[in-house]
């Protein structure tokens, strides 16, 4: 038996500095999987919000039709649910709100809007003008005429207000069908 | 003494780490150039230590963050003043750094060897807006709720991964922030913001004693740091901490409102109307505007990429006397741009009187709040919001233009005026005084607008009974004082707090003017007490009290008021209804009550 060490070789400290270089790669991938095991753990556990689903999707009823003032004025309605956020429950509160109005179509007697905008997520207010009433976002002066469409060009919102489907049911009660939607895109996504 | 001090330093090394960085040879005049990087260490051990205290009494939960940002502002001995040292430190550390970058490309030390040190003021400058988008949130409060809401919405502008990026950002699913968005900014602003921070700076001072020592070399005239090149230094930071605590000081020293001033809490129903970022965004807003919606993406990411682009490729762009032009005319327009993009959105604000009303009314909530939780003892467990929920004086007028406004105005001698645009009930203002019923028995008052004019009522028995009753032309004086009397009796039904004192020093008019009601022959038509029957009109017993005013506002319909003959008043909360039918809650119905009759907490007199 010859011992490797003393076999001769042709190239005098090269097994030495192949030695060397094994031990940095291996020094190296052995800290570095060590490393892994936190690291991964960390992702994993930080990119949790990804697999959260938005709610919404469901018909809430929000009002009856008779609550809704005649000549078309919108009102807005609260949806009101339970409300989860992490680990609490939160009974009956809101989880959103509609703009709901008479539209005095036979069809479609009622239209329903989210209240955010979908620009950048505020909420759409109601503000009086000389020409009556329309919708106003005023974190970025958006304007929006009483069907939902964009009254100045450019607006700052990239489409017009987002509507709902609405379903009158039992000839009196306003039922809506509440969903967010993503923010800042010109075509209208539900949030998922 | 001196023995265990060589004891140790024969471990430590740090006299001779001393020696070796006291008495290193700089540039002459390289001290002065290195005052905003010196100031920007001492800046960070302010933030360092007022952070690690405003840690300690900081709680990230959506509902007692705030509340515990007021305690500290409120409570705490110099807890405004912590509060405001770390505000302003950090709003100065990022002009600082602005100024530093300014002044890098001016003496065009972008270049060899210093593009390293360029670079890392860049990453610095970057970490430091991290600093403040992720801090500002921490106080919870409406502005920077609402301002925070829109700024982390952009992330869903990102192709692809835009949603899932806002998700992770807000630590929820989304739209809105939730629990767990206050512990993942935190989170950033102390470990991932505030740690690369110290690091980039220290990464700085390095790079920068590195560049010295190789121009040192190079056989520039030079002087030793200590303590020449640091006595400027130190001074800067004195100026620098004389400024902070100016700023600091600017709002007086009385608590709460002293430092910087707290908001009112964080309301995830609603978005503040005058919700602005803060100065160092004010042009990226402004920009927003100068695009239509449908290319958000472009002055959001793709023009600061761009900006960004420039400045990190101006080690090379700058390398001759045109790139080094080229260089200074970049930095030229972004700083002019962003200080006419700002100066834009000052001056449209300034004229928009919504967005200054919304302002003072944010002001009136802010100081509310702080009075509510003062006059309670505390903040109950449900926080700010609740005193603010169950706040007859904020949420009246809230209520009333929601619900009532479409027909009632509320205006006259009141503090909330609140005119309706189309008024077709009576006004509420001042309601159940005697200057308000007095208008009842008044035929020119009754038929104007202020009372029955627009209603169904405006031809109705009621009217023709004070036009034949209360004839001005045919009264005598007897007759009016005989009204005065009524009006003061019916009036005294309301038990209004504000007429307690008139109601009962005047006990003897109003016992005669219970007896004139039935003398006139009210009770023909109302009940009143034990007096006559309801069906016909409404019912006169503890008029426009609270328990009243409840229940005409919960079924106008119901005989004990307007019964079938009820104008167009709706049905708040009929009994018969459920719950989750009425559209006012009973809490809500009394809410506005109360508001309607000036019952709320104020503070005591004289404080």
């Amino acid at each position: 038996m010859e011992s490797p060490v003393s076999s001769p070789s042709t190239q005098r400290g090269a097994p030495d500095q192949r030695r060397g270089f094994i031990a940095k790669v291996a020094a190296a991938v052995i800290g570095g999987i060590s490393l892994l095991v936190p690291a991964v753990t960390a992702l994993v556990a930080y990119f949790n919000p990804i697999r959260q689903k938005s709610p919404g999707g469901e018909f809430f009823r929000l009002t009856a039709l008779a609550a809704l003032p005649e000549d078309g004025t919108p009102r807005r309605f609260s949806v009101i649910t339970d409300r989860v956020d992490a680990w609490n429950r939160y009974p009956r509160e809101p989880i959103g709100a509609v703009w709901l109005r008479r539209t005095g179509d036979k069809d479609k007697p009622v239209a329903a809007f989210q209240v955010v905008c979908p620009h950048a997520g505020c909420i759409i207010g109601l503000d009086s003008t000389p020409d009556g009433p329309r919708f106003f976002c005023p974190c970025h002066v958006a304007g929006f005429d009483l069907e939902g469409r964009r009254t100045d060009r450019p607006s700052p919102s990239p489409r017009d207000m987002d509507a709902l489907e609405v379903e009158i049911r039992g000839d009196s009660d306003v039922w809506v069908k509440f969903e967010n939607f993503v923010t800042g895109t010109s075509e209208k996504v539900a949030e998922s | 003494m001196n023995t265990v001090l060589q004891w140790i330093d024969e471990r430590l090394g740090a006299v001779e780490l001393w020696r070796l960085w006291a008495e290193h040879p700089v540039p002459r005049g390289a001290a002065w150039k290195r005052i905003i990087p010196a100031v920007l260490l001492f800046a960070v051990v302010v933030q360092g230590i007022t952070g690690f205290v405003l840690l300690s009494y900081y709680t990230p939960s959506d509902n007692s963050a705030w509340e515990s940002v007021y305690y500290l502002q409120s409570y705490v001995s110099a807890g405004w003043l912590l509060r405001a040292l770390h505000h302003y430190t950090a709003n100065l550390l990022v002009l600082l750094i602005g100024l530093y970058l300014i002044q890098l490309v001016v003496t065009a030390e972008y270049r060899k060897p210093r593009e390293l040190v360029f670079w890392t003021v860049v990453v610095l400058g970057c970490v430091s807006l991290g600093l403040m988008l992720t801090g500002d949130l921490l106080a919870w409060d409406r502005n920077s709720y609402s301002a925070s809401l829109v700024r982390f919405s952009y992330l869903k502008l990102v192709p692809l991964v835009g949603g899932d990026l806002y998700k992770v950002a807000i630590g929820g699913p989304g739209p809105v922030f939730g629990h767990l968005t206050l512990p993942r900014f935190q989170a950033l602003h102390i470990g991932l913001f505030g740690g690369s921070f110290i690091a980039l700076l220290v990464l700085l001072h390095y790079l920068l004693s590195r560049a010295e020592r190789q121009e040192a070399k190079a056989g520039q005239s030079t002087e030793v740091r200590w303590p020449a090149a640091t006595l400027p230094a130190a001074i800067a930071c004195a100026v620098f901490m004389v400024l902070i605590l100016g700023l600091s000081l600017s709002h007086g020293t009385t608590p709460p409102h002293a430092g910087i001033p707290l908001g009112s809490p964080a309301n995830p129903a609603d978005t503040y109307a005058a919700a602005r970022p803060e100065w160092a965004f004010l042009g990226l807003y402004e920009l927003v505007h100068l695009f239509p919606g449908e290319y958000g993406i472009v002055p959001i990411f793709v023009i600061p990429g761009i900006a960004m682009l420039l400045v990190l490729a101006m080690p090379f762009t700058g390398r001759g006397r045109g790139g080094y032009l080229f260089n200074l005319g970049v930095v030229a327009v972004l700083v002019l741009g962003n200080i006419v993009l700002a100066c834009i959105t000052l001056a449209r604000d300034a004229a928009d009187e919504q967005h200054q009303a919304a302002i003072v009314n944010e002001k009136e909530r802010a100081e509310r709040v702080v009075l509510l939780a003062h006059l309670n003892g505390g903040i109950p467990p449900d926080g700010a919001l609740g005193l603010l929920r169950r706040d007859p004086k904020m949420r009246g007028p809230e209520l009333f233009t929601a619900q009532c406004a479409s027909c009632h105005s509320h205006s006259g001698a009141v503090e909330h005026e609140i005119i309706s645009e189309e008024v077709s009930a009576p006004n509420l203002g001042a309601y159940g005084t005697r200057e308000w019923v007095a208008g009842w028995l008044d035929v020119e008052r009754i038929t104007s607008d202020e009372y029955f004019g627009k209603t169904a009522f405006r031809a109705g028995k009621m009217v023709e009974f004070v036009r034949t009753m209360f004839n001005e032309k045919e009264m005598e004086d007897e007759d009016r004082a005989d009204r005065e009397k009524l009006v003061a009796a019916l009036s005294a039904e309301a038990k209004l707090p504000s007429q307690a004192e008139i109601d009962r020093r005047d006990a003897d008019v109003i016992k005669e003017g219970r007896e004139l009601i039935l003398d006139f022959g009210c009770t023909d038509c109302h009940k009143f007490h034990d007096r006559g029957s309801l069906g016909t009109a409404p019912d006169l017993t503890g008029y426009a009290s609270r328990e009243w005013t409840i229940g005409i506002t919960r079924a106008p319909t119901h005989r004990r008021f307007y019964g079938d003959t009820n104008d167009r008043m709706p049905t708040y909360a009929p009994l018969d209804a459920k719950p989750e039918d009425h559209l006012l809650s009973e809490e809500e119905i009394g809410l506005l009550a109360d508001w309607l009759m000036g019952v709320w907490q104020e503070a005591p007199e004289g404080n």
